[in-house]
């Protein structure tokens, strides 16, 4: 017998190897590095649950039970020993202030940052392209200029600032969005989204219309470009096959980033925009040393993240083979 | 820039244009195709003919009616005049469907015909392959294929086989022959090689420092030159070289544009030049031989050779 009856057969062997599995698997192991900092970091800051808890007047041994009943008693590395055993039955423990189990908090507070970060996402995409197209095509006239100023200004103002002057504009001055707050349900949720998703996009679109303008610059002196004008290729097909396809790789890696990034901006704009998503729950969790919350909430969103850059080298490979997961 | 350069050519014929590096054979062709602007470049002042039509100055739209239809193209660096994201069978399709109405299928079966003519093994594979899965034979062929695509009357081959090792050349050099001869093509063959022209072509022009300076039938060059630059282009030829000797080469380097040197731009590098070279301006081609000569010498170099 060459192959033990049940063992890995070569056919197995060889779909193991495959590129994009490998790169599954080192998403897999950056999400554990994660866990494990999002475990470490927040025992880092200085407080002690159990003595926020109890307030001033606790005794000694009230806040040694009390740690105890939360189970973040003993050593650090038997408290990650129970976090690790706990995560993989997919116990991510319970929030320390409201008891209740931190998967449920998350699932609550999850949809709003990611609608949040969907509609972000959505209307980057349809800024930041044909902003990008325009600003690389027209680049020597006033409309190239403009673009370059208004950019810079743009991703230099912060988005607590941005956030507030559209707050100004567009819910004080012209009511065509709510000042604050949520309704869930798609698709009355855009109305309270849209406002939010264009202060994000504040500093999304000109940093990525400006990776897309200066690879298409970058293309357009390509030998194959002026090969195509001479064959005689024109049209849309110019434009897309020879243009825009070819710079795409740079935009959209960049884009898998700050859909990532939209998580943690996410923080500032739920406060600003009164959000109830993850962002202000873990302000809170961080507030109040809420372990498990916070690891729970940094761990899940790095997936996201994770997640989302997979996704973006996925789209890249198809979309650009010399980009293609190796 | 180019201020005076001549070239016309019947059908079926073939005419090359030689010079080193610089000279401006690139420029003279990008104007016949019309893409000078991209370059930063214009015609300030000639004619581009084309069957009876002034195409200088000409706008886009009508440019656009011209390449690919009705002259053909390999560029220069044609090892990277493919675009790495599509496949060769996208880019040859889309060359063969702007003839006319066209279905997918009849569109493919073309592209696997052109692939064939250009004699490449295994069409259908190569039709699917991207560019940096061919080797630089496979890519220069694959983009003669893309330039006769829509049955050009005009084949401009600029450089050729200039980044292909010798072997293969050969077997370029052989397939635009042969194409040319197929598909009743004139050809306007660019090289800084004259042997390569000699081998292809009927007529040849040689320029230098932006100007043609010599014009004529190759066999005519070739045996007579009446120009020091073109004796100069044929004595560094390598396959002419005695053996166990150094092989002669032109003495300093080729004029560059805004270096040009008053006088006829060729004399601080020839061995014929007197005090007229370096006083009276270029000198217009002027009959000499069975050749076009702008050399104030060429009868000099006639009587020399006797």
């Amino acid at each position: 017998m060459t192959s033990s009856p049940g063992g890995i057969g070569a056919r197995t062997l060889r779909l193991l190897r495959h590129p994009v599995l490998r790169r599954l698997a080192q998403a897999f192991f950056v999400a554990f590095l994660l866990m494990v900092f999002a475990f470490l970091l927040i025992r880092l800051i200085p407080g002690d649950p159990a003595m926020i808890l109890l307030g001033d007047e606790a005794t000694e041994e009230d806040v040694i039970a009390y740690r105890k009943l939360l189970g973040i008693d003993g050593s650090i590395p038997s408290q990650f020993g129970r976090y690790v055993a706990n995560l993989v039955r997919g116990d991510f423990g319970v929030s320390i202030r409201s008891r209740e189990p931190v998967l449920s908090i998350v699932g609550k507070r999850l949809p709003v940052s990611l609608w949040l970060t969907v509609t972000t996402i959505v209307m980057t995409i349809g800024l930041a392209l044909p902003l990008g197209v325009a600003a690389a095509l027209y680049r020597r006239t006033w409309f190239g200029h403009a673009f370059q100023i208004g950019a810079s200004v743009m991703v230099a103002t912060p988005v607590f600032f941005s956030g507030l002057l559209l707050i100004l504009l567009f819910a004080v001055q012209v009511n065509l969005a709510p000042i604050a707050g949520y309704h869930a349900g798609f698709p009355a949720n855009l109305y309270y989204l849209w406002l939010p998703a264009l202060t994000i996009n504040f500093v999304l679109v000109p940093v990525l219309s400006r990776i897309l303008q200066s690879s298409i610059v970058e293309t357009s002196s390509e030998e194959f470009v002026e090969a195509a004008i001479i064959r005689g290729t024109q049209g849309w097909r110019f434009y897309w096959r020879y243009l825009l396809r070819p710079s795409l790789a740079p935009t959209i890696a960049a884009l898998g980033y700050f859909a990532a990034t939209v998580v943690s901006y996410a923080v500032i704009i739920e406060i600003i925009f009164n959000l109830p998503g993850l962002g202000m729950t873990l302000v809170d969790a961080v507030r109040n040393r809420d372990y498990p919350l916070v690891q729970g909430i940094v761990f899940l969103s790095g997936l996201l993240v994770v997640g989302l850059t997979f996704m973006a080298d996925l789209v890249n490979g198809w979309l650009d083979p010399r980009a293609k997961i190796r | 820039m180019i201020d005076a350069a001549n070239l016309s050519l019947d059908r079926r014929q073939a005419v090359g244009i030689v010079g080193e590096s610089g000279s401006g054979k690139t420029m003279l062709c990008r104007a016949l195709i019309g893409t000078l602007p991209r370059h930063g470049a214009k015609i300030v002042s000639g004619t581009v003919r084309f069957d009876g039509q002034d195409l200088a100055g000409a706008p886009e739209r009508v440019w656009r009616g011209i390449r690919g239809r009705e002259i053909g193209y390999i560029p220069q660096s044609s090892l990277a005049g493919l675009n790495p994201v599509l496949t060769v069978e996208t880019q040859l399709v889309e060359s063969i469907a702007a003839v006319g109405s066209m279905s997918r299928q009849q569109a493919r079966e073309e592209a696997v015909a052109l692939i064939e003519r250009v004699q490449i093994p295994r069409a259908e594979q190569v039709l699917k392959a991207r560019s940096h899965e061919l080797s630089g034979g496979m890519r220069q062929r694959v983009m003669i294929a893309a330039a006769i695509a829509q049955g050009p009357k005009l084949l401009i081959a600029d450089e050729p086989t200039t980044a292909l090792d010798v072997t293969i050349q050969r077997e370029i050099l052989n397939l635009i022959t042969q194409l040319r001869q197929e598909l009743n093509m004139a050809l306007i063959l660019v090289s800084h090689d004259l042997a390569v022209i000699e081998e292809v072509c009927d007529e040849v022009m040689v320029m230098y420092a932006g100007a043609s300076v010599e014009a004529g039938p190759v066999a005519a060059l070739s045996k007579a030159p009446r120009h020091p630059y073109t004796r100069a282009l044929r004595v560094s030829r390598v396959d002419r070289a005695a053996p166990g000797r150094d092989l002669e080469a032109i003495p300093g380097d080729a004029a560059s544009v805004g270096s040009w040197p008053a006088g006829c731009r060729f004399w601080p590098r020839c061995g014929l030049a007197d005090e007229a070279c370096r006083r009276d301006s270029q000198p217009a081609l002027m009959p000499a031989g069975e050749q076009l000569s702008a050399c104030i010498h060429a009868e000099r170099m006639a009587e020399m050779e006797q």
